[in-house]
């Protein structure tokens, strides 16, 4: 993954251009240029947060090497991004005309809709008052996990009236320069911190004393890099302390200040060899400023682009289909992931002996599990999850289909089943086993068509044994169901995986399937076929929940 | 000193082959002195995978199947013969191949199974190859020819799970009774969130589980001495100094109360033992707690000594093909990259003995590891998660015997005054007869919930004599002092062969559970 780190020098040289009163060559700007990406079938943008400074010119490199459609609309501060593709989406007829993209005051920057593979180069011009601008792909059913922030981050203020005594002496660490008598004292031109005041190469010291006004009451982090040793004084707190003999490499300390002006001392000496001093600060109102003359190359370092954590070891079904065991969120810990090449996947638990999941697009990025200690519930790398019920056994008797469905408690054996493992068949699909009251059950799913083009995933389970009577298997819990078809349109339970909200819609289809409150229940029999599908492609019916 | 140049390891930060290029540096080569006479051979591995090795069995036609931290099933060909290494392409992240190899000289790799969820032990039986992953012993078989494995069935699933990454669970192989054993490792490092976390268990041939020891904290491996005896390694952490090689008896606790609570679910094992007391020793403590078993060795922690992570337990059943050490055990350590040699015997009933340093140098961080009737030790492992001197982040390697044999202490034995030393090759009667060619020290670790333990409660023991057999290949040493419980270090580097060589590992750390009686 890239980790693109657009330049802030623009602002900085306009401003000292205009101090100056000459024009800079430098001043006709190169933009900053910077690449965005879609992932591919995750529903993502590589990139959930970009920096740039005020007004800086940028160059954006938008690419969709993804299969299906993306746009990139920027807005104002503050703007709920669902919301505005909610509302677009309120007149479907003429947002389709509008390829999706939203006409909208909000919105200040956008791309066309881009086709699978294609790529458009925006030229634009930041928008020059700082703040938060998040950004989003409106295409229907993306917003919810397709969205991230520019951050248009000024610099910060500078030192004033600063002043440096230069002092000779052999030190290993720093001296008290206040027993000591300087060589010579001045102010120092551009108020920022630098060392070539005379020729001197080694062993000389140098006291800095001057101003800084802290603008708010906030958090700051500043930061130093020096050769050899230095410290940082605000106020009466000391915030960094570097000292001894040593090459430069960025330190930095964060300090809770009160609004208000404060005196700054920064005292260094250099022994023999390099000599270099940066200073720096920052908060989440202003970019990383230097205060120094001198910035090491990675001085921005305490602004990182915020990629998606990770992505990495996507899982692509090819030849046939996937099998991950592993931890699974909404799956829980004995969770069986299943992906089909057509970009259809679910998840089905051996602790419940149930199906338990299904998503479209990307199957499951195992990066989590493989690049690590193998801890933690990793979700699905695709979209549009869909999850009919809690974490549940499949079967139960009820005396009446209203009775309460059994729930199921983590750790806990569950009362009369035995989980028997799995066979795959030519295809590699997978059918599970178990027993349940002496019933042999095999539970089988498989997937028909592809994600792009209402694919569906077909269940058949078979049971060997004495049914017990009054036996059902439960379809869908705690949901709207509205008949549709020959089946039910199925709205689920509020579902978030990982702090992703899905819309949870989905199409349940089962011969003698029965309405019981708000579950759906099948009557248990020898088989039993299920179609699970997604609603069809009418915009409204992608749309995300608000969140 | 420029600063652009220092700090270019940090911008190295944002690449991702950091830790490769960074590996490069920390690897530790093999030492050419145990090279003459133990020789690594690292495989090339097959592409598109991370190779991490965590369990290897035999099939019953010779051929190397190995379970992976990934859950995937591979089956190596020619592995025993095999002499075409790999060569690590860091841009790759894998061992490739030479292209110039001939086949013969190669291993050939079959993915039989994937999907698991980390298998931490395989063993056969019946045309099955049976794996232990998280939760659940499970037994697969090819019905298809094709040489994929086609059913998974579950064996037993009756131990939980949690999300967390320390539920590791490390499976046996058959025991001599027919039994499966399963060291479920605690939900941290100090408790246990789910029942057995914490406890070695066993699966018998119809599937049922027995409980049959708690105290297991982290365990790093399972296997069994030469008659058949099971023990694990654990590893340094709280209740545990150092890394230890454990003696699994039935009914008994191992030293780590964290999963004390499944009792409940346990009635086979009797009460809940009394808890040891905090910041104790483990030879006070065994007066207290009955049911507890001090370690058999420990795998004294640090560097320079044997290790940080013990993982395999391996028996030398070759009858000689492997060199000189006939029935001992070989324990790798993920975090040292090395295996290292233990000698045990009974003393009052109680399993204790001695480790050696055996062999440095392996390219990764050993976890599974196994050795054939033929000699041909097998071992593979990863360095995710912990780190690994080898500096790879995964290998598969052989260690074959060069025909040499080194000039080492061959057993160490406790005498009621002092140990009794045998040693591979006739010694050198005036140094081996010296007692100045020797030094020792006697220390032990605190036994307490905290991570870990200093060495502590020192003893210096003089070492009064020192008698040479008449063959020359045993040396009987009378120390001044013997302490039980402390783990007895003993440094031989003034002792010669009769042809003059020295002893090629000249440290040994003698664990004395029990001073025999006269």
């Amino acid at each position: 993954m890239t980790l693109l780190r657009p330049l802030l020098f623009s602002g900085l040289l306009a401003t000292a251009a205009s101090l100056l009163g000459v024009p800079s060559p430098l001043q006709a700007q190169e933009p900053v240029e910077i690449t965005l990406k879609t992932l591919t079938a995750q529903m993502k943008f590589e990139l959930n947060e970009i920096i740039v400074s005020p007004g800086a010119k940028v160059k954006l490199t938008f690419e969709n090497p993804d299969d299906m459609p993306h746009n990139i609309v920027f807005c104002q501060p503050g703007t709920d991004v669902v919301q505005l593709v909610m509302k677009m989406l309120e007149k479907p007829e003429e947002a389709m005309k509008n390829n999706f993209l939203p006409e909208d005051p909000k919105v200040w920057l956008k791309s066309r809709l881009l086709n699978p593979h294609e790529k458009q180069v925006i030229e634009f011009t930041a928008p020059s008052k700082p703040g938060n601008y998040p950004y989003v792909c409106s295409f229907p059913g993306h917003a919810a996990t397709m969205q991230g922030v520019l951050r248009v981050l000024g610099e910060g203020p500078k030192l004033q009236d600063l002043k440096f005594a230069l002092y000779h002496g052999d030190w290993k660490n720093l001296p008290d320069f206040s027993t000591l008598t300087p060589h010579r004292t001045g102010d120092v031109p551009g108020n920022l911190v630098q060392l070539n005041f005379d020729d001197y190469k080694n062993q000389y010291g140098l006291v800095f004393t001057g101003k800084l006004n802290v603008p708010a009451n906030a958090e700051y982090t500043f930061y130093c890099a020096s050769d050899d040793g230095c410290r940082i004084t605000i106020g009466d707190e000391r915030v960094l302390n570097n000292d001894g003999i040593h090459p430069a490499s960025l330190k930095e300390s964060k300090k809770k200040l009160k609004k208000g002006e404060y005196p700054v001392r920064i005292e260094y000496f250099q022994a023999a060899g390099g000599a270099e001093l940066y200073v720096g600060w920052k908060s989440d109102a202003f970019d990383t400023t230097a205060l120094s003359s001198w910035t090491p190359p990675n001085w921005k370092k305490g602004v990182e682009q915020k990629t998606n954590e990770f992505v990495g070891l996507p899982l692509e079904p090819k030849d046939g289909p996937i099998i991950y065991r592993n931890f699974i969120a909404g799956t829980g810990n004995r969770g069986i992931g299943v992906g089909f090449p057509g970009g259809l996947n679910f998840a089905w638990s051996a602790e419940t002996m149930n199906f338990s999941m299904a998503w479209k697009g990307a199957f499951i990025d195992a990066a989590r599990h493989w690049k690590n200690r193998g801890g933690g519930h990793q979700p699905p790398a695709g979209f549009d999850v869909v999850r009919p019920s809690d974490m549940t056994p499949p079967f139960a008797v009820l005396d009446a289909p209203e009775t309460a469905w059994p729930s199921f408690v983590a750790d806990q054996p569950l009362e009369g089943y035995a989980w028997k493992g799995y066979q795959l068949d030519a295809k590699g699909v997978p059918t599970f086993n178990y027993t349940w009251k002496g019933v042999e059950v095999e539970d089988r799913l498989e997937s028909k068509g592809d994600f792009k083009s209402g694919g569906t995933l077909i269940r058949t389970l078979t049971l060997k044994g004495q049914i017990p009577a009054k036996a059902f298997l439960l379809l869908s819990q705690k949901s709207k169901l509205t008949p549709a078809g020959k089946g039910f349109a199925v709205q689920g339970e509020k579902l978030n995986l990982a702090g992703t909200n899905y819309p949870n819609q989905l199409l349940i289809q089962a011969e003698g399937a029965t309405v019981a409150g708000d579950a759906l229940l099948v009557p248990a029999r020898k088989q039993i076929q299920i179609t699970y599908a997604w609603p069809e492609s009418h915009p409204a019916n992608h749309a995300p929940l608000a969140q | 000193m420029k600063a652009q140049r220092l700090l270019l390891s940090v911008l190295l930060g944002t690449l991702p082959s950091t830790s490769a290029l960074l590996s490069v540096a920390r690897a530790e080569a093999p030492d050419p002195t145990e090279a003459e006479y133990y020789k690594i051979t690292t495989f090339p591995t097959p592409p598109g995978t991370a190779l991490e090795v965590s369990s290897v069995e035999f099939l019953p036609d010779g051929r190397v199947a190995m379970g992976t931290r990934r859950g995937e099933v591979w089956i190596a060909s020619n592995a025993q013969n095999a002499t075409n290494t790999g060569v690590w392409n860091p841009k790759e992240m894998k061992f490739e191949a030479d292209p110039a190899a001939e086949a013969k000289n190669s291993v050939t790799y079959q993915r039989f199974a994937e999907g698991q969820h980390e298998i931490l032990g395989l063993a056969t039986k019946d045309g099955w190859l049976y794996a232990t992953n998280r939760y659940e012993v499970l037994r697969m078989k090819d019905e298809t020819g094709a040489g994929k494995a086609t059913r998974f069935e579950t064996v037993c699933d009756k131990w939980g799970v949690s999300g967390d990454y320390h539920e590791y669970s490390f499976g046996s192989r058959f025991d001599k009774n027919g039994d499966l054993w399963v060291l479920a490792c605690l939900t941290g490092s100090f408790s246990s969130k789910t029942p057995f976390r914490g406890w070695a268990l066993r699966v018998k041939p119809d599937g049922t589980m027995v409980p049959t020891c708690s105290g297991v904290r982290s365990p790093g491996g399972v296997g069994f001495d030469a008659d058949g005896e099971v023990y694990y390694t654990d590893n340094q952490g709280p209740w545990h100094g150092a890394c230890t090689l454990q003696h699994l008896i039935p009914g008994s606790f191992q030293g780590h109360p964290g999963g004390n609570q499944w009792y409940d679910l346990a009635p086979n094992m009797g009460p809940r033992p009394v808890e040891p007391n905090d910041v104790s020793r483990m030879v006070i403590e065994r007066e207290r707690v009955k049911e507890l078993v001090p370690p058999a060795v420990y795998m004294v922690y640090g560097p320079g000594k044997i290790g940080n992570s013990s993982t395999a337990v391996v028996c030398d059943l070759s009858g000689g093909k492997f060199g000189p050490f006939a029935k001992q055990l070989f324990i790798p350590d993920q975090s040292h990259s090395n295996i290292s040699r233990v000698y045990l015997e009974t003393v009052n009933g109680v399993k204790q003995g001695v480790v050696f340093p055996f062999l440095k140098g392996l390219r990764s961080g050993p976890i599974g590891a196994r050795m054939g009737s033929d000699g041909k030790f097998f071992v593979g492992g990863s360095d995710r998660g912990w780190g690994a001197k080898g500096g790879q982040p995964f290998a598969f390697e052989r260690v074959d015997w060069t025909g040499k044999v080194p000039f080492e202490v061959h057993e160490m034995r406790a005498k009621p005054d002092g140990f009794e030393l045998t040693f591979t090759e006739p010694v050198d009667p005036v140094t081996a007869g010296n007692p100045a060619s020797y030094s020792a020290r006697e220390f032990t670790y605190i036994y307490q919930a905290k991570y870990g333990s200093p060495e502590v409660d020192d003893v210096w023991p003089k070492i009064e004599k020192a008698e040479v057999a008449k063959d020359g290949k045993s040396v009987r040493l009378k120390f001044d002092v013997l302490t039980k419980g402390h783990i007895h270090e003993l440094h031989l580097d003034g002792v010669r062969s009769a042809k003059g060589g020295a002893v090629v590992h000249p440290v040994a750390y003698y664990t004395l559970n029990e001073i025999p009686g006269k």
